[in-house]
């Protein structure tokens, strides 16, 4: 029920940003738009080009609507996973069942995969048919591509949560902490690039999936989504340990 | 064989000690009561059996599981119910829902037996349970896979009287049908019409471990006289009576108050129809006699102290 509630969320942000996108094409020539902009902000959100649909989406949709808002939303959620359930007395009565406490933790873990594959699945025909609606033409493999890679950076950003979710015992601590930490590794991905310090970002999950590159170039980073892939594995098994080990 | 063992089990967590060095058995087929003050260490005793927190020393098996070893635990498990003191429940999931969960899990054999006799709103969202309702379905929940072992965490909390004395007659047709029972308590009486042993835990240490008609004589009951007409106190002057305080209120100025009484309390251990004997010639406004409170019980025979 709550992917759903999710799918249509997200649906309309993306219907929104469609149906506001003609206006922007026909007012400004070029990228006179973008040239207003201050440079940091165009820094910070990745900003390549608002003339193209496809630039425009990857900012607006894919950058502001992903990166940052469904990565925070899957890190909050997973950070209430275990916290939510120790903290609500719950965790007791599933512990006393027959089950390892790895397992446990993985099937929670894994049934954040229910919304996150949900609206992936749900909202590129929304973005086709949107583009159509509105005359322009987008690469169909490449809206599919934005989304499947957008997978493995999502349950990412889940892992960050889930880890928190073990280490705190309040949920609401462990939200907090996912919630915090998810953004300032965005913001330190997106600061420190170009930068001396640019390589620190190598460690967050953000450089390893980018819209742009994907609506724009054509380009699927398979490599950043096996990195997401083996980090998020990190995450869970690391949690894994940590939850095997502490007192409820 | 022994259904629940414990060997010098210890939580300390630095600035409390939850549970010292507690060594004790429960035989397999015995009700055991688990009695000592709220705070006294009860709960952090049956978390440990569950393997849900790691003791600092010592160790214990559960149905000759090491409690330590997770896989070795989860065996055992299967033949294990367990009641915690506050149940909690997914509150989105319907009754029906959680058993379906717990069915999953860990079977159902006798689920339908359950629902009958506790009764649980089975169609609504536990959000809309009362505590007493969240009971009944986590009592349905501890049997449903008929369990060899019990372990009861104040289990009678949040249920009116008429479903305390439902359970307490199902306890005893399950121990009949060969069920071990362990269950913690504040209350002694509740304890006394089901246990056969008591183990009693203060400030994380076991008192003392007896069958409970040896407690019952030892913890005395709480007796309270009122009487019209100045009752002599020499009268009161047979055995079991301790802490007796007297007044003479209102009374005449020709009787001293420390040779007679109107009101009087005291805890008396010896034998009830002794009294009621002495006391018969006289004409009473009022006499109550009840369960020492547990307390008292301590304070009296296993020495006083603030941190009860």
């Amino acid at each position: 029920m709550g992917s759903l509630y999710l799918s249509i969320g997200m649906a309309l942000l993306a219907a929104m940003i469609i149906w506001v996108y003609p206006s922007f094409r026909d007012a400004f020539d070029e990228d006179e738009l973008l040239a207003a902009y201050p440079q940091e902000l165009i820094q910070l959100f990745d900003v390549q080009t608002m003339t193209a649909l496809e630039g425009f989406l990857a900012f607006e949709l894919y950058v502001f609507g992903w990166v940052i808002l469904l990565g925070l939303y899957f890190a909050y959620s997973a950070a209430g996973v275990i916290a939510d359930e120790v903290d609500r007395g719950r965790m007791d009565s599933l512990l006393a069942m027959p089950v390892s406490r790895r397992r446990l933790l993985t099937e929670k873990f894994a049934s954040l995969g229910v919304p996150i594959v949900i609206v992936n699945l749900l909202l590129p025909p929304v973005v086709l048919v949107g583009a159509w609606l509105i005359d322009e033409s987008l690469s169909v493999a490449d809206v599919f591509a934005v989304h499947l890679l957008s997978i493995p950076y999502l349950f990412a950003c889940a892992g960050i949560g889930l880890v928190c979710s073990v280490v705190f015992d309040r949920s609401s601590i462990a939200q907090r902490v996912a919630l915090g930490a998810t953004f300032a590794l965005f913001l330190m991905e997106s600061v420190l690039e170009g930068t001396d310090y640019e390589a620190i970002g190598a460690l967050t999950p953000m450089r390893y999936f980018d819209p742009n590159e994907i609506l724009l170039e054509g380009t699927y980073d398979l490599v950043g989504a096996g990195i997401l892939i083996a980090m998020t594995l990190l995450f869970v098994v690391g949690s894994q340990f940590w939850f095997a080990r502490k007192d409820i | 064989m022994t259904a629940i063992e414990l060997e010098g089990l210890t939580k300390d967590y630095g600035e409390v000690l939850a549970n010292d060095d507690l060594t004790f058995s429960v035989e397999t087929g015995e009700v055991f009561g688990y009695l000592g003050p709220n705070g006294a260490g009860k709960t952090t005793t049956i978390r440990m059996l569950l393997g849900f927190i790691s003791p600092t020393a010592g160790t214990g098996q559960v149905l000759g599981h090491d409690i330590r070893d997770e896989r070795a635990l989860i065996e055992a498990k299967r033949q294990i119910g367990y009641l915690s003191d506050e149940p909690g429940f997914d509150e989105q999931a319907t009754g029906n829902e959680i058993l379906e969960l717990h069915a999953a899990v860990k079977g159902d054999e006798r689920s339908d037996e359950l629902l009958a006799l506790f009764d649980p709103p089975m169609d609504r969202q536990i959000r809309e349970y009362s505590r007493g309702n969240v009971q009944k379905l986590g009592l349905v929940t501890t049997f449903m896979h008929d369990p060899e072992l019990v372990i009861l965490d104040e289990p009678t909390s949040g249920l009116d009287p008429l479903m305390k004395q439902r359970f307490a007659e199902f306890l005893r047709r399950e121990k009949e049908n060969g069920v071990t029972v362990f269950f913690s308590s504040h209350i002694l009486s509740e304890v006394r019409r089901l246990c056969d042993r008591v183990g009693i835990i203060r400030g994380g240490e076991l008192v003392t471990i007896e069958p409970i008609e040896t407690l019952l004589t030892r913890s005395g009951k709480a007796v309270r006289i009122q009487s019209e007409t100045p009752i002599p106190l020499t009268v009161l002057d047979i055995d079991g009576v301790h802490d007796l305080e007297s007044s003479l209120p209102g009374g005449t100025d020709d009787i001293d108050p420390s040779s007679a009484f109107t009101e009087c309390a005291f805890t008396f251990t010896g034998d009830i129809n002794q009294l009621l004997a002495a006391l018969s010639e006289y004409d009473l406004l009022d006499l109550s006699i009840e369960e020492a409170p547990l307390e008292d019980v301590f304070l009296r025979f296993y020495g006083g102290g603030t941190d009860v």
